[in-house]
């Protein structure tokens, strides 16, 4: 099962890559010793996105199909945590319980709507926009919650202005419950389970699934014509990589304690894309990195006023896909892995 | 009797705007295999232009003909630059026109600000049957109704439209007979987000004139397109008929959100029963 | 002799337009059946009815006693049949050794896997090139490529679309080889191909479609006598 780790389908592998990986987690280990607790608080902020743009790198670099609309099961997740917890509040754990039924419904909610387009053999261009279009609609939905016949239970959605003051993650512990504030101990939380998924997907990408998801991505009538369930296979694909969105979404929303209709609005739709693409979309491990790296100069750049980043953004995009299609990040590495080792490229 | 023609404007005003909101994305769609994401920001564009032409004192439909011109003229720079370079890479030409789109709504932000003050709405109101209806809104319909017209004429009677319906079906073989595929290619876009650019000059007088405004148009272009398929008139044209009732329907019974949601929902089902759009549906069974 | 799979009066029509009109096709379990006909005879709307890949407006298709007309082609696949493609259908941007893993993983576990794609590589003269990308490889070795994916499926129905496009003489000779090995081995194969030396090495019966209607079958000395289909091959400007 190890094994899986790694293989064909994911471009790090060998001994020069794993030491690599555990000096990089060692660093992140000790990096709240040597910085203040804003910047790891803040940290864990750019950790929270990074699950979303692994699920979508899932959907899209490695099953092909294009989806617009990851941000409609964040923010359906980040409200699933609002509403649950704000009911039922934060004792005996509740909260924990709370993120995995958040998730889980946005998982649900992709596995209707992938039925629906999937089964329905919905292409490339057409799924990206019904995404989008379902995002939008989600976002207007919720922008008009602002009444005060918008509730579930004591919580109300107060439209616009999106809901907050819900309790953080709680870990119940017999000397009192342990509040995860955003600080070194949400810090670990969160990077252990950043460290899980991305193994996890490793192996998932590695194994006999992803390598149908792959045969499917790059010719889908021939995958059919060996035997294989395309639509089932995309399905999975779309309900994995959603329920990720919808981790981010939850641990997004205990963060900050709050969540807003324009988190699933055009704009926050359009940031996964420039992260996976510009990172590379092939690849998880260039999707990793490449999150990271574009969300600090994206928070950097918000100094100068937000829409000067979102113009920067745009421009990247559109650089990507024209300058380096394979990504920013995985089209060196793929070039100078080929020049290595000429005609063994895998 | 004032209820049913209620509905029927309802109808008809929802047709109209899906139809004006759709046929700019649907003309570039179905011409050239590529989804415009920057639809929106062609729409502002020409609304944009508009009223800032219109408060110069000239005649509004003087400034709505400028506002078409500047989107489609942007549109065939646009194209020299970026699209041509991703023909054959549907997905790839997607992303890059929403990094356009980004591009263009903040780029607008920054340089026009939050918003632009609009111009009024022309002509009054008419009564009927005891219900007022506007007078713009209903030479909206008729414009969407004549647009339509004069596109058929365009790619069926005119040269440019032989050529470009040639170039679409076979384009090696246009190449060969002398066609510069390019330029057809170049003002097929120009065309499309001059259309765009219309839409956005004649519904200036409605609406408030935001950077962001191109979003409104959106989700009904993209479910006209989804559902009409790659052919502009079997496809577009029908689809916004069936969606535009549907619109109407929910949207006089519980207002303007519920429409869309509704709108939503019948796309999502109509893709299951019809996967490859209305045009796909009916090619399919005249063979 | 039974039939493995037959067509009834399977029927395709797109508007007026009769692509098949009522094609009655037995194929008997074992046999080699070569399908034969003039350009617009129907052969691959048929070939693609019998997988699945587009409805039949009538008739039915029944494979191994089992009426198969509506289901999808995945599912015709997993009852034994096996496809390949005029153009070779590969993944391109995969290894040689992931596309025969996949076309393998179905029936084998991942401990025989690896054995099993090694005995693949050397059974297709492919062994240098287990881990290039299956885009480097020539015309002819994408084609050996996909007939051993169609082979891995382990078929019991082996479906042949003009195998041997742009082969040269030798390796259209060691294909036809190939599937009179296959078949001896118990594989049933209906091939539609337009290289008669091919079809002269292989069938051993042969079926003539023309105007969507099986216009004549037999042996290949009995088809090759047959006026009339020397007619419908040679002397078409007589209609004309």
């Amino acid at each position: 099962m190890w094994r899986l780790l790694e293989g064909p389908q994911t471009l790090g592998r060998g001994r020069w890559f794993w030491t690599g990986f555990v000096v990089c987690l060692g660093i992140a280990a000790g990096y709240p010793v040597f910085v203040d607790g804003y910047t790891v608080g803040n940290t864990v902020y750019f950790f929270d996105w990074v699950f979303m743009a692994l699920g979508l790198c899932l959907i899209w670099g490695y099953g092909g199909a294009l989806s617009f609309g990851q941000t409609a099961f964040f923010g359906l997740s980040g409200y699933g945590y609002g509403v649950l917890t704000t009911d039922f509040g934060a004792a005996h754990g509740f909260t924990l319980l709370a993120l995995l039924l958040s998730v889980g419904l946005a998982a649900a909610f992709a596995a209707l709507l992938g039925y629906f387009l999937f089964f329905g053999r919905i292409s490339g261009v057409f799924l990206g926009i019904v995404t989008l279009s379902v995002t939008l609609v989600c976002e207007r939905f919720m922008s008009q919650t602002a009444g005060p016949e918008w509730h579930v239970g004591a919580a109300r959605l107060n439209g616009y202005n999106g809901m907050n003051a819900m309790p953080p993650l709680t870990l119940p512990w017999s000397g009192g419950d342990i509040v995860l504030f955003p600080d070194i101990g949400l810090y670990y939380l969160v990077l252990a389970l950043l460290v899980l998924v991305y193994l996890a997907l490793r192996m998932l990408v590695n194994s006999r699934f992803g390598n149908v998801l792959v045969a499917i991505r790059e010719n889908p009538e021939r995958a059919e014509m060996l035997g294989y369930d395309v639509r089932l296979y995309q399905l999975a694909a779309f309900v994995i990589g959603s329920a990720l969105a919808g981790l981010s979404g939850a641990l997004y929303t205990s963060w900050g304690q709050y969540i807003t209709p324009s988190s699933m609005g055009l704009n926050a739709a359009a940031l996964p894309i420039v992260w996976v693409a510009v990172g590379g979309r092939h690849d998880l491990t260039a999707t990793l990195v490449g999150t990271l790296v574009v969300l600090a100069g994206f928070q950097a750049l918000t100094i100068y006023g937000s829409q000067y980043a979102l113009v920067v953004m745009g421009a990247l995009l559109v650089a990507t896909v024209l300058l380096a299609p394979r990504g920013l990040v995985a089209g060196p590495v793929e070039a100078l892995l080929r020049r290595r080792r000429p005609g063994s490229a895998r | 009797m004032a209820s049913l023609l209620n509905l029927l404007y309802q109808c008809g005003d929802s047709f109209a705007f899906l139809v004006l909101s759709a046929l700019g994305l649907a003309v570039i769609f179905g011409m050239m295999g590529v989804i415009n994401l920057a639809h929106g920001e062609f729409i502002m564009c020409g609304a944009m232009v508009t009223v800032s032409v219109a408060r110069l004192g000239l005649p509004l439909p003087v400034a709505i003909a400028c506002g078409a011109l500047v989107a489609g003229v942007i549109g065939i720079v646009l194209e020299r630059l970026v699209i041509r370079h991703l023909y054959g890479r549907p997905l790839d030409s997607i992303v890059a026109t929403w990094g356009i789109s980004l591009i263009a709504t903040q780029g607008t932000l920054i340089l026009v600000g939050s918003s632009l003050p609009g111009v009024g709405t022309p002509f009054t109101s008419v009564s009927l049957g005891g219900n007022s209806y506007p007078v713009y809104r209903l030479l909206l319909i008729a414009v969407a109704v004549a647009l339509l017209g004069a596109l058929y004429l365009l790619f069926n009677v005119t040269r440019y439209g032989t050529v470009a319906r040639a170039t679409i079906a076979l384009p090696h073989m246009a190449e060969a007979l002398g066609v510069d595929t390019g330029r057809v290619y170049s003002l097929t876009f120009g065309l499309g987000a001059a259309l765009a650019g219309l839409t956005g000059g004649l519904y200036a007088p409605t609406m408030t004139i935001v950077p962001t405004m191109g979003g409104t148009f959106l989700m009904e272009a993209f479910a006209t397109v989804v559902i009409g398929g790659t052919d502009v008139f079997i496809g577009t044209a029908p689809a916004a008929a069936v969606l535009g009732v549907v619109k109407a329907l929910a949207t006089s019974w519980e207002g303007q959100l519920i429409g869309q949601v509704a709108l939503l929902v019948a796309v999502i089902a109509m893709v299951r029963v019809l996967p490859r759009g209305v045009s796909g549906w009916l090619l399919q069974e005249r063979g | 002799m039974s039939a493995l799979l037959q067509t009834e009066a399977l029927d395709k029509h797109y508007g007026g337009l009769h692509v098949t009109a009522g094609v009655s096709l037995a194929l008997e379990e074992g046999e080699i059946h070569c399908l034969i006909g003039p350009n617009g005879a129907g052969k691959s709307t048929l070939f693609k009815l019998i997988l699945g890949a587009v409805l039949p407006s009538g008739g039915r298709i029944l494979y191994a006693g089992e009426d198969i007309t509506n289901l999808k082609p995945f599912q015709r696949i997993r009852r034994g049949m096996s496809v390949k493609f005029q153009v070779p259908g590969i993944f391109q941007a995969l290894t040689v050794r992931q596309n025969l893993a996949i076309a393998l993983q179905h029936h084998l576990a991942r401990a025989h896997l690896d054995r099993e794609i090694d005995r693949l590589l050397e059974f297709l003269g492919l062994h240098a090139a287990g881990l290039q990308r299956a885009s480097e490889l020539s015309h002819g070795q994408k084609q050996w490529l996909e007939i051993g994916m169609a082979v891995a499926l382990k078929p019991r129905l082996l479906l042949l679309d003009e195998p041997t496009a742009g082969m040269s003489p030798d390796e259209t000779h060691a294909t036809g080889e190939l599937v009179r090995s296959l078949n001896r081995a118990g594989v049933t194969v209906l091939a539609v191909e337009h290289d008669m030396e091919f079809v002269r090495q292989v069938a051993q019966r042969v079926s003539v479609l023309h105007l969507g209607r099986i216009f004549a079958q037999g042996s290949m000395q009995e088809i090759v006598a047959d006026e009339r289909v020397a007619e419908i091959y040679f002397g078409e400007t007589r209609y004309d």
